[in-house]
């Protein structure tokens, strides 16, 4: 299940300071210094405070054992939500004798990752129904959860529907002039989120896919940005001068 | 006779074991949700059984608050239930002038999904613990335009959530790379073969390369070939062959007037109107005349204005231009 146990979370902020090592030969250079400095301290400060929250995250995840005992509880009936747990903090210790060791073993980790994290420009979602209204509601849910996620949706859309239609004959044999009409109709919905890092766009889409109604599809076009490889920077041919002249 | 009775005796013994075999049987299906307090095959039209269905007791709706936790009564996707639902909603057609339906029993409700277990307060909850995972996006990067100085390549994948006889789309391996030529080194002539290298995947307007990969199983290997095509085609570019020395004219990308038959035209016609103009000068060095004739601001207009006619084509500006330059190059 998605909550507790997500891991490989991979954090920008640690690409962000790599590069930072390699700030005389790398791509910062170009930079403005006003907007490098100002831009390492915001991202220095969001890593303190995120090294700092994940640290209190730890720290409340592995004191309070029965909150992780709780969430085996309600495994059954497939609770996603973390505070349904901290609702009934009591447990007999019957329980707790059985579920002792079991959950140091599956306490929760959010491991912060050295590689970069992905960065997308734009992630466009379009969900295709038979029902409008189911639409709808799916659309004020997707709405909500980016709103409090923080994540910015820049349009919400609503495509022509398509309706296929099909002709085919009323009776098993003969009669042509009697026909029957079936039609099937595809309602649409685009949302486009702008400026996602890879982690949350990874939980947000696993969160919409999980809630995704019954007879609704759904396609995820993502825009990822990266930089300009290495090997293409300079032509490989300045650095083998006799090769460029044999080659001319 | 005994023997008889005793028959008798056994089969009505058996009849009543397997009346009692039934009665047994029942509770074990009581959990299914097609199952009766009786069973069809063991009763036909016979009285009731002793034990007698358990009555259903007020709908659950009746305990409920206002101010009660909804999130613990539908904590997941679930069908509707009419007893848990404290809702008077009414759905369907209403038959013979009367009313839609009430909601037990009643089928359009159960089969519509329905969106219970999302309430904004269950929605807060999730994301109050989904925000954990989630990272800030760099807070340097907030306009495209920024991006696009950074991170100039672009790379568009899609994914698929559908359900059918297979849940996988051909579709999803499919990556565009996107970049800006200008964004990548190159000098002039690197430029002008690179597009010529592309052909239809340059687009002139918005000076971008659109790189498709889909000829690998993998979205993944999709990338790296697309990755691969791109260094390919920046070092090919920057290449310079034998046979390019052999550029002709029609091979050019864009109209230069250097070399031209607008240039040789216009310089043929200016000398003879000089030669006309000065009778008897005929120690003339040709070449010097030429270059001063070239040097002379009215050609370089002239020559400005042929190579906009020739390069972004007819407009109304460009032919005044045109007239205007002609006009002064003539001294007319």
């Amino acid at each position: 299940m998605l909550c507790i146990l997500y891991c490989g979370k991979a954090k920008a902020v640690r690409g962000f300071e790599r590069g930072r090592a390699s700030v005389n030969t790398g791509w910062l250079q170009a930079v403005n210094k006003k907007e490098h400095t100002s831009y390492f301290r915001s991202t220095m400060a969001a890593a303190g405070c995120v090294v700092r929250s994940l640290r209190l995250f730890c720290r409340r995840l592995q004191f309070p054992q029965h909150e992780t005992r709780h969430l085996r509880n309600y495994w059954k009936c497939g609770t996603f939500a973390l505070s349904n747990s901290l609702r009934q903090p009591s447990l007999t210790s019957a329980a707790c004798l059985h579920t002792g060791k079991v959950y140091c073993a599956l306490s929760p980790t959010i491991t912060v990752t050295d590689e970069p994290d992905v960065l997308y420009q734009k992630v466009e979602v379009l969900v295709k129904g038979h029902d409008r209204a189911v639409l709808d509601s799916y659309e004020f849910f997707t709405t909500m959860a980016a709103k409090e996620l923080g994540i910015n949706i820049s349009k919400v859309e609503e495509p022509k529907k398509k309706i296929e239609r099909l002709t085919l004959l009323k009776s098993v044999h003969i009669h042509k002039k009697h026909r029957v009409q079936y039609e099937m109709r595809t309602h649409y919905r685009n949302f486009e989120f702008l400026r996602l890092t890879g982690s949350t766009a990874r939980v947000f889409l696993e969160y919409l896919q999980r809630n995704l109604p019954e007879g609704v599809a759904m396609e995820v076009t993502k825009t990822e940005i990266e930089k300009v490889p290495e090997h293409i920077l300079e032509p490989l041919w300045n650095s083998i001068p006799e090769k460029e002249q044999s080659s001319q | 006779m005994a023997a008889a009775a005793m028959c008798s005796v056994v089969m009505s013994l058996s009849r009543i074991n397997q009346r009692l075999g039934v009665l047994t049987l029942n509770p074990v299906h009581k959990g299914a949700a097609y199952s009766k307090g009786v069973s069809v095959r063991g009763r036909r039209g016979g009285p009731p059984s002793s034990r007698p269905r358990r009555e259903a007791g007020p709908p659950r709706w009746e305990k409920m608050t206002p101010d009660q936790d909804w999130t613990a009564v539908y904590p997941t996707a679930a069908a509707f239930k009419p007893s848990a639902v404290p809702l008077p909603i009414r759905m369907g057609y209403p038959v013979e002038r009367g009313v839609p339906p009430a909601k037990e029993g009643n089928l359009e409700l159960i089969k519509i999904p329905n969106f219970l277990h999302l309430t904004p307060a269950a929605i807060k909850k999730h994301c109050e613990a989904l925000r954990l995972f989630c990272t800030e996006w760099p807070s340097a990067l907030d306009s495209d335009a920024h991006c696009e100085e950074h991170f100039p390549i672009q790379l568009e994948s899609r994914d698929y959530v559908f359900a059918g006889p297979s849940l996988r789309n051909p579709q999803a391996r499919v990556v565009t790379l996107r970049v800006k030529l200008s964004s990548l080194n190159l000098d002039d002539h690197a430029r002008k073969k690179m597009i010529k290298l592309v052909g239809e995947r340059y687009c002139k307007k918005s000076d971008t390369l659109t790189l498709t990969a889909d000829r690998c199983p993998l979205r993944k290997q999709n990338k790296d070939y697309a990755f691969y095509l791109l260094t390919v085609l920046y070092h090919e570019s920057w290449k310079t062959e034998a046979w390019e020395q052999e550029k002709t004219v029609e091979d050019m990308e864009e109209y230069s007037w250097e070399d031209s038959p607008s240039q040789r035209n216009v310089l043929d016609t200016l000398l003879r109107m000089r030669t006309l103009g000065d009778s008897a000068d005929a120690a003339v060095d040709t070449d010097s005349v030429r270059k001063e004739l070239l040097a002379s601001s009215e050609v370089q207009e002239y020559a400005a204005s042929v190579s906009r006619l020739k390069n972004e084509g007819e407009s109304e500006s460009s032919v005044l231009q045109y007239r205007e330059a002609v006009k002064k190059v003539l001294r007319l």
